[in-house]
């Protein structure tokens, strides 16, 4: 496992608000991750910086082998190095129908000429029919995304992340909204994902993480409080009354 | 409930096959064409005066830039307010040619009838002095050195247009100003382009703008009459053209790109799209067909003048949508039909006045009112516009 992401002494202020203080956290390839803390805690903005939405005041995220310097880099640049990000709400194109938003995360070219003049192959459509099989939605494949019930949103959502074939997964609150038997399915599919790539899980609920049998990161306050296996993490009296014992 | 849409993602049937609406449109502006070229004066039984078939023909350029504001906001949502500026653009473009190449064969004809023949500093000498004597100038601005060439000034056409348009886009979408300030900056766009050109040393005759339009060189001769059914055929395939070209656009994988750029922008980049490149592709090139529907209607119209880009022109193009259907070609071309004939009819004397006793209805007056009354309605009981009534009939069938 060599590391694929490292974020170091990153902060970030909003309006005197400092959301990240000197945070540093690396992720290997192939992992699976969990990154757990209370609200305001710093994880969304975390993810955030990582994928070119927020420029921190200082710090450095470097990628891959050669170290690429992310945050040089735009928005769409970082998800074309290989950085694919599931929202915490689900964001799909409702208007859409679900093959459409599947087959426009496809790793495909994304220059506008060779968009306009895409046409799915066999083996295109094969991918998405794989890829709907995975996610459990070849029925509503030529439905809008609109009308899926929302544990479907967060799965077709991941479905296209997992159509950008990126070689790291940062996954905000999957679980959220979703029924027991849909949890489950979605730690499978994540567990499934982290065989080949870094996947890492934004999540509040323990069950989930306890299922997802991984290390364990606890942010609190902007920076890593404890790292480490999820009995190591809560065994921790720092994490137990910060977090855990409330 | 969804209809299930063929896309490209889906099928690789034929285009037409899988947009039937294409074939549907393209079918009854056929008609339409072949109607109107039957009861036109030149060319058949003469129920329609020559005025009647230049205003339906321009009324067709009106639906071409009707449909390219469709995909920059209806599909691809910059709600731009200055489309029109490349839709003036284009007509100076031409009517620079026109104005130029008509006065060029009067002077050659009336400086000939002398016994030495007129040399080519003389011509142009006099061909300025005749154009430019209205605002006191008898030079030849320098934007005017290749007027006399029709490629030059065709390509004029499309490269004024595009390029006013890749700039200001670029500047634009680069700093990110999306929404009510885009709409706010392309406002200013216009409102700039459009003082610009009212002031007399611009070299495009200030606010007399460029007239004679309508004499088209090399068919001085010709009747007024049959030009006007060649401009509106040629408006007709025009609109005919765009609208195939941006169906084909709106309906792969690049329609289902933009429309998710309208729809939520921000997960679009986290997609790997460089959402800016797409807005900036699809503003050009709407700007492109805006300046060949200019083009094609000051012919029409026989003059062009500042006026003609004023902000509030762009602003009836946005209401046309509105009212027409955004997001669906041909509720565009409804709306900008519906609407710009209505207006010329209601404000050109042609619908008689209402007395109501205390209080007279006179059109020119009240058709404003009723436009906005109109726009208001439609866009609180009809958000899908006129077109959405198409919805209805196909899910009853």
């Amino acid at each position: 496992m060599s590391t694929l992401l490292e974020v170091s002494g990153v902060s970030v202020t909003f309006d005197g608000f400092r959301a990240i203080n000197n945070l540093s956290i690396a992720i290997g390839e192939p992992e699976l991750r969990a990154v757990i803390g209370p609200n305001g805690a710093g994880k969304t903005t975390f993810m955030d910086i990582v994928t070119g939405k927020t420029k921190p005041d200082e710090g450095k995220v470097l990628w891959g082998e050669k170290s690429t310097d992310l945050l040089k880099l735009s928005e769409s640049d970082i998800a074309k190095i290989g950085i694919g990000r599931k929202f915490q709400k689900p964001t799909v194109f409702e208007e859409q129908s679900v093959r459409d938003n599947l087959a426009m995360a496809l790793k495909n070219k994304r220059g506008p000429l060779s968009v306009l003049i895409w046409k799915a192959g066999a083996q295109e459509r094969a991918r998405i029919e794989e890829l709907a099989e995975e996610i459990g939605l070849t029925e509503r494949l030529d439905h809008r995304a609109g009308d899926l019930s929302h544990g479907q949103k967060q799965w077709l959502e991941i479905g296209m992340l997992l159509a950008q074939d990126p070689r790291l997964l940062l996954v905000d609150e999957p679980a959220a909204g979703m029924t027991p038997a849909e949890r489950e399915h979605t730690t499978d599919l994540l567990k499934r994902a982290a065989k080949t790539r870094a996947v890492m899980v934004i999540e509040h609920d323990m069950e989930f993480i306890r299922r997802l049998e991984c290390r364990v990161t606890v942010l609190h306050e902007g920076s890593v409080l404890a790292e480490g296996s999820l009995y190591h993490v809560t065994k921790n009296q720092q994490v137990i009354d910060v977090y855990l014992g409330r | 409930m969804y209809i299930p849409r063929q896309t490209a993602a889906q099928s690789r049937r034929s285009f037409l096959r899988e947009n039937p609406s294409v074939l549907w449109f393209m079918g009854l502006l056929g008609l339409f064409t072949l109607g109107v070229t039957i009861l036109s004066e030149a060319f058949g039984i003469g129920v329609i005066s020559t005025n009647l078939v230049k205003i339906l023909g321009m009324t067709l350029c009106l639906c071409l830039i009707a449909i390219a504001m469709d995909v920059v906001w209806g599909y691809c949502g910059i709600l731009s307010l200055g489309h029109f500026a490349f839709f003036g653009l284009g007509g100076y473009a031409i009517g620079m040619w026109l104005m130029y190449a008509r006065t060029e064969i009067v002077i050659r004809d009336s400086l000939g009838r002398g016994t030495i023949p007129p040399t080519e500093t003389e011509v142009s000498e006099a061909v300025a002095a005749q154009i430019f004597g209205v605002v006191g100038s008898s030079e030849l601005p320098l934007i005017w050195s290749f007027a006399g060439s029709l490629p030059f000034q065709l390509v004029m056409v499309v490269l004024v247009p595009g390029l006013l348009a890749l700039v200001f886009g670029w500047l634009a979408f680069r700093s990110r100003v999306t929404g009510v300030y885009l709409s706010i900056l392309t406002q200013a766009m216009t409102l700039a382009l459009s003082l610009y050109l009212f002031q007399n040393d611009t070299g495009l005759r200030g606010n007399n703008g460029l007239s004679g339009l309508q004499n088209i060189p090399g068919f001085l001769d010709v009747p007024q009459s049959i030009i006007s059914v060649w401009f509106f055929w040629a408006s007709a395939f025009a609109l005919g053209a765009g609208y195939l070209l941006f169906a084909w656009l709106v309906s792969g994988k690049f329609g289902s790109v933009i429309r998710a750029i309208r729809d939520n922008e921000a997960r679009v980049r986290f997609l790997g799209y460089n959402v800016e490149g797409y807005k900036l592709f699809v503003f050009t090139v709407t700007a492109i067909i805006s300046g060949i529907a200019g083009a094609l209607y000051y012919p029409q119209a026989g003059i062009i003048n500042p006026a003609e880009i004023a902000p509030i022109a762009s602003i009836y193009l946005a209401v046309w949508v509105a009212i027409g259907g955004r997001g669906r070609l041909y509720g565009a071309v409804i709306g900008a039909a519906l609407v710009s004939l209505l207006s010329s009819w209601l404000t050109g004397g042609g619908a008689p006045n209402i007395d109501l006793g205390l209080f007279r209805i006179v059109w020119t007056d009240w058709w404003l009112v009723l436009l906005g009354l109109g726009f208001v309605l439609v866009t609180l009981f009809f958000p899908k516009g006129i077109g959405g009534l198409f919805d209805y009939l196909v899910r009853k069938s």
